[in-house]
Formats: structure tokens, sequence, C-alpha cells
């Protein structure tokens, strides 16, 4: 600041980069002191305190280095729900990006009317996590449950089924409601990317003899690459992030308990606090380098040099 | 000017009396303080109380579910969540290792520990963590009109009649899963493990928490084994695997969907009498617990009221708690919380105010605490281990025997941490 102040004194146009940056500090004062209050202060403070034994139930805050992430490697429960959080990461991800930008493909060729098929399109998302399970928890009753009624409608033998009593049909039928929830905002992205293509770029292709599968994997999906890649960090962040859900439609059950869930119980329920901020960071960094992949391959095939 | 002076200052002391008078009836007037309780609670408890004692109160509710995750934050934080709050008998030892509340001995007298039985509930060490607001302990409740339409006269007194009734019932159609019995991964599902494990005559543990419900001879593995049968012999929902106990009790049995509440709450039959929450109005009674001796057993789930230790208002809220337990404002809140002193119990029930209150007062004779030697500080755990080993066997993943492996596995990997 102050060298940039000083060199603003030796000519006009530094004298303009001054103001300039110090306009662009005042500006981005505020974000930063509210991010290293709120976020980077916090980490810091969360990672340091994962270094050592908190427990209220336990004297004193000893320094335990590494024993809270040693600890996870010998927990079986936790490596089950590990096991669920992938499952739930893997279908979720995979599905909202496929139906996300089909669904989205659709809509970009409706004309008439979009503006509410999106506001319809959107109201899982805009409703909060607990709601959504709780609809969906009367559509998976056994008995007067609507999916079982419509199954048993169509001729299938499902009229008392317990969806929940199986892990395979409970993984599925929790990552269905996520992905319910979640797949408007892959639309979302995904549209908007595709509002943005020229239409010349199509109108030449078609010209060239192009056919309509040829348009969308030649034309819509290398230039909406960018945009999905957006929506599946998005998606993998919030699948990693997945516990309304499993709270809702089943509890604490270990056939489909998620890590959020394990850390929720871990520290309040048996407040081993430390230790559930370990296993907090440890969440935090395997969905952030998940995400990552995208980011480095997006940012490989986009970058203009 | 000397009858003047002398009237001025008789005056001017009167006019100095008077608040002092009003001081002595109330001598906290004016205080304020905050109490947390689970939902629903009494619309005029806080005005009802500013008017006996002058303290304003900020009455809190929350969902109970949501009140430990509240308390628990506060006070690992050095604040206090409120002045007083709720306080579960499940929480004893993990609330007495952190040292968060107040030891009420000093500050409760003789006579009330003693009408409020539950209190040795939450006695650790010899502190009294709590005062006990609401009576819940363990009956059974059945749907009347199912057993009479069914042809049951007698009232079921051990297990096997109460599986004969409920096949009875089912027999003629008239429910198809007689028995509501929670399955799934919530603390609904141990209690009714528990209370079964009283009802074959047994204890979880002994003095030292040693688990006693490994042995298939044992009654926590009878109990379990017991819950089993019923699941396979179609009295039990196989849905309640994934159901709350809330829902299979209100949204089951309020509906009369089930006919036999196992774990039943008295609390409840005020709502199962209620129009507006339930379709079995006039048809529900309490049952002394049924036990494989025939001689009934329950346990006391209690909640109490107690300060954190960083409460700013300890003497108002010490106040709060003694109006709220008192007799006389037991009996008014009746219809939202059970007495928790046999005083209160005996005269509702003589005043014939209480439902089934003959079964509730017989019962209440019988209430043990779950844990004698005090809830032990990893006992999360262990219900957790126990829910998850019931849901294991009803869903058919585990038999019983490595359920109770398991969860004597997790109790000693919990006791060891």
């Amino acid at each position: 600041m102050t060298a940039i102040a000083a060199a603003g004194n030796e000519g006009g146009r530094p004298a303009a980069v001054s103001g300039d940056a110090t306009l662009g500090l005042i500006l981005v004062t505020p974000i930063v002191v509210t991010m290293v209050a709120l976020v980077f202060f916090p980490l810091v403070q969360t990672m340091w305190d994962s270094l050592h034994r908190i427990n209220p139930m336990q004297a004193g805050t000893p320094f335990v280095g590494a024993g809270n992430y040693i600890a996870m490697l010998s927990d079986a429960d936790l490596q089950r729900t590990w096991v669920n959080t992938f499952l739930y990461v893997a279908i979720a991800v995979s599905a909202e990006t496929v139906f996300g930008v089909l669904a989205a493909a659709l809509i970009n060729q409706v004309k008439i009317g979009r503006q509410w098929l999106l506001a319809a399109i959107v109201l899982p998302w805009a409703l909060p996590g607990v709601v959504n399970a709780v609809i969906w928890m009367g559509i998976y009753l056994p008995g007067p449950g609507l999916l079982n009624g419509i199954l048993t409608v169509m001729g299938f033998s499902f009229d008392n089924h317990v969806w929940f009593n199986d892990r395979a049909s409970a993984i599925m039928a929790i990552s269905v409601v996520h992905i319910w929830r979640m797949m408007p905002l892959t639309i979302v992205i995904v549209l908007a990317a595709m509002q943005s293509i020229p239409d010349d770029l199509y109108e030449a292709a078609v010209i060239d003899g192009a056919t309509r599968p040829q348009l969308f994997f030649l034309i819509t999906l290398p230039l909406v690459r960018g945009a999905i890649a957006v929506a599946m960090t998005n998606a993998t962040v919030n699948a990693f992030n997945l516990f309304d859900e499993a709270w809702v439609l089943a509890s604490a059950s270990l056939d489909t308990r998620p890590v959020l869930v394990q850390i929720y119980l871990e520290t309040f329920q048996n407040l081993h606090f430390s230790y559930g901020m370990a296993l907090s960071l440890v969440v935090t960094a395997v969905s952030l380098l998940v995400s990552l992949v995208y980011v480095v391959r997006v940012y490989n095939t986009t970058r203009y040099d | 000017m000397r009858a003047f002076l002398l009237s001025t200052a008789a005056l001017a002391a009167l006019a100095l009396a008077a608040p002092a008078n009003a001081d002595d009836s109330k001598p906290l007037a004016g205080k304020s303080i905050t109490v947390l309780m689970p939902s629903p609670q009494g619309a005029d408890v806080a005005a009802e109380f500013e008017k006996a004692t002058g303290i304003h109160v900020d009455l809190q509710t929350l969902a109970w579910d949501d009140i430990r995750p509240k308390l628990v934050t506060a006070l690992l934080a050095g604040t206090a969540p409120a002045d007083v709050t709720e306080f579960d008998w499940s929480w004893t030892g993990q609330f007495n290792a952190a040292d968060w509340y107040v030891p009420l001995n000093d500050m409760i007298d003789a006579d009330t520990v003693a009408d409020i039985k539950g209190s040795s509930i939450f006695t650790v060490d010899g502190k009294l963590l709590g005062v006990p607001y609401t009576n819940d302990f363990r009956v059974m409740l059945i749907n009347k009109k199912h057993f009479t339409d069914a042809g049951i006269t007698k009232m079921p007194t051990t297990l096997e009649e109460l599986v004969a009734a409920a096949k009875q019932i089912k027999d003629k159609g008239i429910t198809q899963y007689p028995i509501g019995l929670p399955l799934s991964t919530t603390e609904g599902a141990s209690t009714s493990w528990y209370l079964l494990t009283k009802a074959f005559g047994g204890e979880l543990f002994d003095k030292d928490f040693k688990p006693l419900f490994v042995t298939p001879d044992s009654a926590g593995y009878k109990a379990m084994a017991f819950e089993k049968q019923l699941l396979d012999d179609g009295l039990v929902d196989p849905a309640s695997t994934g159901l709350r106990d809330s829902q299979i009790n209100e949204g089951m049995f309020a509906k009369g969907v089930t006919s036999i509440m196992i774990s039943g709450e008295p609390g409840r039959l005020g709502m199962l009498n209620d129009p507006s929450l339930s379709q079995v109005v006039g048809q529900v009674e309490a049952i002394l617990v049924p036990t494989a001796s025939g001689k009934t057993r329950s346990y006391g789930l209690l909640e109490a009221l107690a300060i954190p230790k960083v409460s700013q208002n300890q003497e108002a809220a010490l106040a709060f708690i003694k109006w709220f337990t008192s007799k006389d404002f037991q009996i008014e809140n009746s219809s939202i919380a059970l007495p928790t002193r046999t005083s209160a119990l005996a005269a509702l029930n003589e005043a014939g105010k209480l439902k089934s209150g003959d079964v509730l007062v017989e019962e209440s004779k019988y209430v043990e605490p779950l844990f004698p030697q005090g809830t032990p500080t990893w006992y999360p755990q262990f219900s957790s281990a126990v829910n998850g080993a019931i849901n294991g066997v009803a869903k058919g993943q585990v038999t019983v025997d490595q359920a109770m492996q398991n969860i004597a596995g997790a109790t000693q990997k919990a006791m060891a941490q």
C-alpha cells in the first residue's frame, strides 16, 4: 500500500493505479474480514483442536497429536459410513449430471412458458432437506405409501414392501430423495450455459448436414463442459454433506448412515468433540479433493493458452 | 411542630416499609430468567410464575431432540443455554462427569425429595442434579375395545397371556399387527427392550457394569428373542424397522391400527383421549406391565429441571424449579405432565382426574431406575448399540446371539474410551 502510494507520487499513471488499488482494497476488505473471521479462523482453530482431546467428561484438553486421526482407522462403524457416503456420492453425482444435462437440454427446447417450468423444477431445491425427506417418507411408507400403491396397481407384489429393510434399496431410496432435491441446481447451471451458445453454430452445423445427436454431442456438450464441471463439483460437495434425508428416512441405521450423521453422533451424542472435529476436516478434505479432479479437468480443457 | 415532625417521620417509615413488605413475599421480584424445556408446555406457565413470584420468565420450548445439541454446544462453550434447562435421565452420567450442573441437595428440602421418588435417578455420587417434573415410566397401553371385540375379558398379566391376546385379536381380524413395537434405530426401540428385559425378570448390568444379557438364559437375551418371535408371528408390523416410536404410538395406536402399545407412556393417555388428536377416544386404558412371572415391573425415564453452573440467576432459577415441581402446580399441570410427586398423583386419582389412575398409581410403586448404580457416561453408545442390534435382528441381518455379542462388544469399547 505504502509502496503503491510512493510510486503514485512519481508520475500521473501510477497515481490512478494507486487510486484503483485503494478502491479495490476497500471493496475487498469486508469479504476478507468475513472470510477470515467466519471461515479461516474457525478452520485453523478446528485443526488445532483436532490435535487435542476435547471431551467435556474428561478433565483437561491434552495434546494427542494425530491420535484422533489414527483412531479413525480402527473405527468399524466409521468405515461403514464412508462406504455409504461414497455410494451416495457416486449415485447422486452420476444421476444428477446425466439426468440434469438431459433435462436442461429438453427445457432449452421449450420456448413458451419456460419460466413456469423452471419455477416448478426448482421447487424441490428450494424446500429444506427435512421437508423433502418427510414428503418422500410418505411415498415410501409400506402400507399406504404412494410408491407401493403404484407398483401394486401395476400388478407387482409390493403391497407391504418395506424399502428400508434391505440395504441396497434403502441406499437407493435415500439417494433418490437427494437427487430429487439437488438435480434442479444442475439443471439451472447447465441450462444457463446452453442458453449462451450462439444459434449460428447450430444453424451452420445443420447446413453441413449434422443430425440432432451430433448437434448435442459435438456442439452443446463441449460448450457446456465448464458448467457441467461446476454442477458436478456442487453435486459432489452436497452428496458428501448428505444428512437430512438419511436421518429422517432411516434414523441412525448403519445400513444407510453417512459420515455426517456419524460426526453428529460422535460429537453431540458421545461428546467426543475433537474426534468429531477431525472427522469434519477429513470429510471437507476428501470432498474438496474429489471436486478438484473436475476443476483441474475443466481448467485443462477450457483454458485459452 | 413536634407532632408534625413525628407524623412526618412515621409516614416516611411507612413509605420505606411498604416496599420492604412486598420484597418479603416476593424477594426476587423484578429478576428475569430463561427456561428451556421441550414442547409443548402450558401457555400460561410464564404468566402464572411471574404472578406468584414477580420473576419474569422467558420460556423457550424446542422439540425434545433439539434440546440436547443446544445444551451441549452452549455448555461446552461455557455459556448458559438458559437459567433452567431440561435434564433427561439418560444424560445424567455424561452431564455429571462434565460437571455442568449445580448440585441441588442443599436447596431442595428432604420432604420434596421423599415425595418425588424419581429423584434418586438424578442423584449421582450423592449429588442431586435435577428435580423430576414429568413422570415418564412405563405401563402397557391397550385398546380395550379391540380386546372386548376379540372376546378377551381378562387383561394379560404374563407375557404368555399377552401373546395369546394379540394372536386372538389378529385371528379375529380386528388388527393386522396388534402389537406396536419400535424396531428402528431409535431410542424408542432401546427403551422397549429394556422394559422387556425387566419383564423377563432381569437387569442389564451387574453392579460393576458387567453385561447380564449375553447368555441365552439371561433376561435381555430372552427379550430380544421375544421381539423377534413377535415379528415372525406377524404380531408386529415389519415396517416397524423404520418407524420411530412416536409414529407407532401416535400414528398407529392412536388410529386404532394397533391394539397394544408395549412401551406405553402414561402421559400419552391424555392425547389418546383427545378427539382432535386421536381416533380411539374412550377406548384406551393402561394395564400393569405383564411379565414372565406375572408380577409387574417397570422403570422410570423421568425428565427433570436443572440449573447450569454458568447460570447468572441461580436463585431465581431455583425458585422456578420449586414452583414448577410444587404439588399444587403439578396437579394443575397434570394434563401436560404426569406429576412426579406421589402426593399429587394420589390427590388426582382420589379426585377421579387421572385416567387409568388406579393402574398408574399401582405401577408407580414398581418403578425402578434402569441403572441402580447411576446412568453411565457411555449410555448413548450403549443405547445406539442396542437399537442397532434390534434393527439388525428384525431385518434378519444378524441372529439374536450375534446381536447380544454386538451390544456387549460396543459397550466394552465405549467403557474403554
